[in-house]
């Protein structure tokens, strides 16, 4: 009687624990592709990046050790602080720029839905889904200073100030030529997700605000921006993130020229890395570019920590 | 909590202010804000129609006669037609080798929860922020070494890899939303656990695999700093690499023919957006809403 139960249980128990492995192989297959796919293009070259930043390596020479050499030289090179300053200058006002631009026309749109508003959103994403090799293209069509079509317009209507203009090519220029290209291109993002964030708050919030007499900008000023604070830093965290990896823009429109005027810590690597054959310096670009967008991102999930304990 | 339903063009009317005249101005700023997008995608179309010679006499007047033959000679130029199929390639390689992986590894994340996969799934979710350049030297040194660099899944490969963490994390959340009676319902009825996922679960996750093909698709198709590293063959050339070279070899010099080469370079994404821009805002919303 109890050899029958006894054998029962243990039936059960082979029966589950093969179980048991059918599903632990069904999960390691499951997710093994991901692991190796992240372990060999993304975890190993990150290690690789750490290592070869701390080598002196130059085309085909075997790497040799040099310790904080790299990052020493860079630091010590006009062309490197030019490029972290261009950075952070880039950050700075893209935040001061496209934050308030995009919540302007995301709160708008959503607080004026007529006829005309409601189709617009889809025209301000349009800029953002161009790829920025065309979006380049498009920037030396209307920048270029020998011809482009800001310069023949003005010549045409005889604004001799305005047609002398280099915008590529003017060293104090062309910065902002290229980021306002880039506000055309990038402020889509902002506005699309800032409305949707402003049309999560609830209907009952804007009538009971509407009832206290909040209507309109007084309504944006005390409802709905203290409401989104979250969304824009996450925003603004994503502009300082973005212009640490900036290279599309600038190396298609000005090569990061003319000379220092729109170098970025992404040129800068592509250059070190793929013009001069410096891996060593390159590596080490990467890493400081690696590490400052650590520092924002790990602000940021701070923040969501604070936001989600409140 | 991702609603991949969120109604982008949601008629939610909010009870609108009273007063017309804000609403008029507003109308009208945001109007002229909609048309600064627009005009530097419509402007080439002017001056497209005339002669090189014409634009340089007077680059704003009429044309004599409207000719198409900057058309054809962007066309050659670019060499847009030859990019096209690696460009192709390159969307098909990087959606079949992103979206089957992330909603494999998504499913096990958001069914199958313990402390292992936990750990796994912030392995990979931290790859969601790592910037490409922090990859692109070693990348480039090991691609050449075994013979990766300068074929087209040496481009498609990493772009799947940087975009599996993203689309892990939709998935992991999309399943996670999906009732699990369904998958217990399977497992009752006999199906192992390979059964529940590919016959049941993944059908049901139809609307994320749609976002994801379509966005990788996206993001494939714009790629440049990739492609500028993997690919110096230039047989291999994708569309953006295609564009990048006509802008250092020819610049404005020929504006009827850079013009022309603008248009022809933007129309195939335009068109795209047009038919699926709701898709696209929308997949782009469920991504940025989540958490």
């Amino acid at each position: 009687m109890s050899d029958i139960a006894n054998a029962g249980v243990t039936e059960l128990g082979t029966r589950k624990k093969k179980k048991d492995w059918n599903k632990a192989l069904f999960i390691t297959l499951m997710v093994l592709p991901a692991i190796l796919a992240l372990g060999a293009f993304m975890y190993y070259p990150i290690e690789e990046t750490f290592r070869l930043s701390l080598m002196r390596s130059t085309g085909l020479n075997v790497p040799t050790f040099n310790g904080l050499k790299n990052y020493i030289s860079l630091f010590n090179s006009e062309e490197f602080r030019a490029g972290l300053l261009h950075v952070f200058v880039w950050a700075f006002f893209s935040i001061l720029i496209q934050i308030p631009l995009a919540f302007f026309i995301a709160f708008s749109l959503v607080a004026y839905k007529n006829r005309v508003t409601r189709p617009l959103r889809a025209v301000y994403y349009l800029a953002n889904v161009l790829p920025s090799a065309i979006t380049a293209m498009l920037g030396v069509f209307l920048f270029s200073g020998a011809n482009g079509i800001i310069t023949t317009l003005a010549a045409r209507l005889n604004w001799v100030w305005l047609a002398k203009i280099d915008w590529l090519g003017d060293q104090n220029i062309a910065f902002w030529s290229v980021f306002m290209m880039a506000t055309w291109t990038y402020t889509g993002f902002p506005i699309v997700y800032l409305m949707a964030r402003i049309e999560q708050i609830p209907l009952e919030i804007r009538e009971a605000a509407e009832l206290d007499g909040a209507t309109g900008w007084s309504y944006a000023r005390f409802i709905v921006i203290p409401m989104v604070t979250y969304p824009i830093r996450v925003l603004a965290v994503l502009c300082t993130v973005g212009s640490l990896k900036l290279f599309d823009l600038p190396q298609l429109m000005t090569k990061g020229g003319p000379g220092n005027a729109t170098k970025t810590l992404g040129t800068i690597l592509y250059n070190q890395g793929f013009v001069n054959w410096q891996y060593g310096s390159a590596a080490a670009v990467g890493v400081i570019i690696f590490l400052l967008s650590l520092v924002f991102t790990i602000a940021q999930f701070s923040w969501q920590h604070k936001e989600g304990s409140e | 909590m991702i609603d991949l339903h969120y109604d982008v063009f949601g008629n939610k009317k909010l009870a609108g202010p009273q007063n017309k005249g804000p609403e008029i101005m507003i109308t009208v700023i945001l109007v002229i804000f909609a048309l600064a997008v627009l005009i530097p995608l419509v402007l080439p179309f002017f001056f497209v129609f005339k002669t090189r010679l014409e634009y340089n006499y007077d680059p704003w007047g009429l044309p004599k006669a409207i000719t198409f033959d900057s058309f054809r000679d962007a066309w050659i130029a670019v060499h847009i037609g030859e990019g096209f199929i690696n460009t192709l390639i390159v969307c098909i390689g990087a959606i079949a080798c992103t979206v089957p992986i992330a909603a494999m590894a998504g499913y096990v994340f958001a069914r199958y929860r313990n402390k292992i996969t936990e750990v796994l799934f912030y392995v990979i979710l931290m790859g969601y922020f790592v910037p490409i350049q922090m990859v692109l030297i070693p990348l480039a040194r090991t691609s050449a070494k075994v013979g990766l660099i300068d074929t087209l899944p040496g481009l498609f490969l990493p772009m799947a890899a940087f975009g599996v963490p993203f689309w892990t994390m939709i998935y992991r959340s999309f399943f996670k939303d999906l009732p699990g009676e369904l998958a217990d319902a399977a497992r009752i009825d006999g199906a192992g656990h390979p059964g529940t996922f590919f016959q049941v679960m993944l059908p049901l996750a139809g609307p994320a695999t749609v976002l994801a093909v379509l966005l990788v698709f996206m993001g494939a198709w714009s790629d440049y700093l990739l492609s500028l590293i993997m690919i110096n063959n230039s047989a291999l050339f994708t569309i953006q690499l295609r564009v990048s070279q006509f802008l250092s070899a020819y610049g404005v010099d020929n504006m009827p023919q850079y013009a022309a080469a603008a248009l022809i370079s933007a129309a195939p994404t335009i068109l795209l957006y047009i038919l699926g821009y709701r898709w696209i805002l929308r997949g782009t919303l469920a991504g940025a809403l989540k958490g």
